[in-house]
């Protein structure tokens, strides 16, 4: 696919959108675009500029300037066009408190012209048990099915998901997950927001990190891995008898980062390295622990890209 | 329009669901009701009657004395003009004018064979007064029984002549104002729930739906009409099965006030809903606003009874001539203003409140 299709086909196209409140710049010359049926993250720290991003592709927020395009659509200009194909769930997935699951979706499927019926999505969104709550009852994770469930009332062809899984125990995040999973199984598009490393590579087909309002990087994990880090790494437990130095000169090596606990030697070939390393420790009379090989990982990417870790 | 009214059955649901929102819209003024209601009830004592005797003959000094020997009866004499006008003030609980040539009609009936029309004597009395109106009644009607010594047909009838006046009961003044009021609130505070919605992002969330702003509004009013209404009935019905306040003018005009009332606070509630970004701030604001108009609006006294510089507030609040055009309307309260001013009046807050919030309000 050339890239002119892609930009005729995407079901969100973003150009150098721009958005400040006062001296902040939230939204700090965003582009990207996201393709049919695909789950397209944005992966950043809180305060990176996501909500921002996703509130203006939502046409709840104007921008300041910057093209936006939704299902081919201007955000602005064609709002009542577009609002009954897309779902939105918000950060905040509060509700009518004194309203139950079953009266809030019904209320929902009253603002389209056409609706899945209330019970498949009482069923898909596994709200069977909870249908009379009112959803001030609910737990964190069921208000969160519940906000996505709203979001699917009218079928959209794509979804925003801003932060679904934030404050959730592990279980109703991975409950979560399968459900986003379902979507694209479905030939939903799903634009998500996360600061959860795990979740953008479990669940995205491609990502855009984003912090201090700009993009720093954008494709798939792989490719986000791969062209940050070449090299693997190889760990063990520290041992004195294995220095820095004498590490760097063995084959293969591009560089060495040793703590008190663990020690990375990072190699462009791992089987000339792990062989070379385990003569020299031999010759030493040395046997390295928890010998382990692994990949650079994305939260690997993000370190190197905003210095940071991702916090929670 | 569906979405118009699933939202305005959302709306109710949930109101219904806040014993709070419950209670001080529709508890709160039916415990005042029922408080003052008890309170005030047998606070008549003796019946002041005044006496206008345009006759000067001995039957009728004879039917004053006895009158004034009934027990709880206290008879005075007054010029009829005078009489009248004390009625009007309060002072007295019932006008009875004896005519002109009473006295001869009386004294040729009684010796003829073929007696001529009965005299008659005439009792102004206030129909919102209805305890005091039969007690009255009853006075006369046994005194008249004697001088009729069972004459069939009677020397004497009482006619009963409708006056109003200002004094009405308390209960029937109440009434009336505290429908005022629990509009007021009613209509208020929707901000509290208003400003929840939006500080919770429910609003926010409302806007990605193909939902218009128009519905979510009208939405909300419809539901407040509906519960202003019903407030209305219940308010009315407790009023005239307990208290026997009567409801002597139109249900229509009644309901008109209700729902110009109702519109005109609802609009005040958003403005303050426009000002408020908390819920807490929303809930303070409502009571700043609640307080002052429940006390300087002539709910629980006349107007005329407070000192200059609160009657100055009286005279701008909104509630001031809601309460009033419903006592007018009710009970045949003595006007503070024509109902035309009243309705002008609470048409140009809603006019100004709605100015002021279609520019003030934030939906996020």
């Amino acid at each position: 696919m050339t890239t002119a299709q892609v930009a005729a086909d995407a079901v969100i196209r973003v150009t150098d959108l721009k958005k400040a409140y006062g001296d902040i710049r939230a939204v700090d010359g965003v582009s990207f675009e996201v393709r049919p049926g695909e789950i397209f993250g944005l992966l950043g720290p809180n305060g990176a500029g996501k909500t921002t991003t996703v509130e203006i592709l939502e046409g709840l927020r104007e921008p300041d300037s910057g093209e936006v395009r939704v299902l081919g659509l201007d955000v602005a200009k064609d709002a009542d066009a577009l609002k009954p194909r897309i779902g939105v769930s918000l950060q905040t997935a509060a509700m009518y408190p004194k309203l139950t699951v079953v009266e809030l979706i019904d209320l929902f499927r009253s603002f389209y012209p056409k609706s899945r019926p209330t019970d498949e999505l009482i069923e898909a969104l596994g709200l069977g048990e909870r249908k009379t709550a009112q959803s001030k009852e609910l737990s964190g994770g069921q208000r969160q099915r519940l906000a996505v469930a709203l979001a699917l009332v009218n079928d959209p062809e794509l979804v925003f998901l801003d932060e679904p899984t934030t404050g959730l125990d592990p279980a109703a995040r991975r409950a979560l997950w399968t459900l986003v999973e379902d979507l694209r199984a479905s030939g939903t598009s799903v634009l998500l927001t996360t600061h959860y490393m795990e979740e953008a590579e479990v669940l995205c087909d491609r990502l855009a990190i984003m912090d201090h309002g700009k993009v720093l990087e954008l494709g798939t994990v792989e490719e986000l891995v791969s062209k940050h880090f070449k090299d693997r790494a190889v760990r063990f437990d520290t041992d004195e008898g294995l220095e820095a130095g004498q590490l760097e000169s063995l084959p293969g090596v591009t560089s060495v980062a040793i703590d008190d606990t663990e020690t990375l030697v990072y190699t462009r070939d791992v089987g000339a390295t792990i062989g070379a390393l385990l003569s020299a420790a031999e010759a030493r009379g040395i046997e390295p622990q928890n010998l382990a090989i692994r990949r650079a990982s994305l939260e690997d990417v993000f370190l190197k890209l905003t210095g940071r870790a991702l916090r929670d | 329009m569906r979405a118009l009214w699933t939202l305005t059955l959302a709306n109710i649901r949930s109101y219904t669901r806040d014993r709070a929102a419950l209670f001080w819209t529709l508890a709160f003024p039916l415990i005042f009701i029922v408080m003052f209601g008890l309170i005030f009830q047998g606070g008549e004592a003796a019946l002041n009657l005044a006496w206008v005797d345009n006759d000067g003959s001995p039957q009728s000094a004879e039917l004053r004395t006895s009158l004034a020997a009934a027990s709880g009866v206290s008879v005075e004499d007054f010029p009829e003009q005078d009489a009248l006008d004390r009625m009007r003030r309060g002072e007295v609980d019932a006008v009875i004018v004896v005519p002109e040539g009473y006295g001869g009609q009386l004294a040729a009936n009684a010796g003829s064979d073929t007696p001529g029309a009965p005299s008659v004597v005439t009792v102004y009395t206030d129909p919102s007064r209805q305890s005091l109106e039969g007690s009255v009644f009853q006075v006369l009607g046994s005194v008249l029984a004697v001088v009729n010594m069972n004459d069939r047909p009677p020397l004497v009838v009482p006619k009963p002549e409708p006056i109003q006046t200002e004094n009405l009961s308390f209960i029937s003044y109440f009434v009336p104002s505290m429908l005022g009021l629990s509009v007021m609130q009613v209509g208020i505070f929707a901000a509290i729930p208003l400003v929840a919605d939006r500080e919770k992002l429910i609003l926010k969330r409302l806007a990605a739906t193909p939902l218009r702003r128009w519905q979510l509004v009208g939405s909300n009013v419809l539901m407040r009409l509906l519960i202003a209404l019903a407030q209305a009935v219940i308010i009315v019905a407790v009023g005239s099965f307990f208290f026997g306040v009567e409801i002597t003018g139109s249900i229509l005009l009644t309901a008109f006030f209700v729902v110009l009332g109702s519109v005109t606070f609802l609009a005040l509630g958003y403005v303050i809903a426009s000002f408020a970004s908390t819920e807490d701030s929303a809930n303070g604001m409502t009571s700043v606003v609640q307080f002052p108009m429940m006390f300087l609006s002539g709910t629980f006294f006349p107007i005329q009874a407070m000192p200059d510089a609160l009657q100055a507030v009286a005279r701008i609040i909104p509630l001031t001539y809601l309460a009033d055009a419903l006592r007018q309307v009710m009970v045949g309260g003595v006007p503070f203003a024509t109902l035309g001013v009243c309705a002008a009046v609470l048409l140009g807050w809603l006019v100004v409140c709605f100015a002021i919030a279609s520019r003030k309000f934030r939906w996020q």
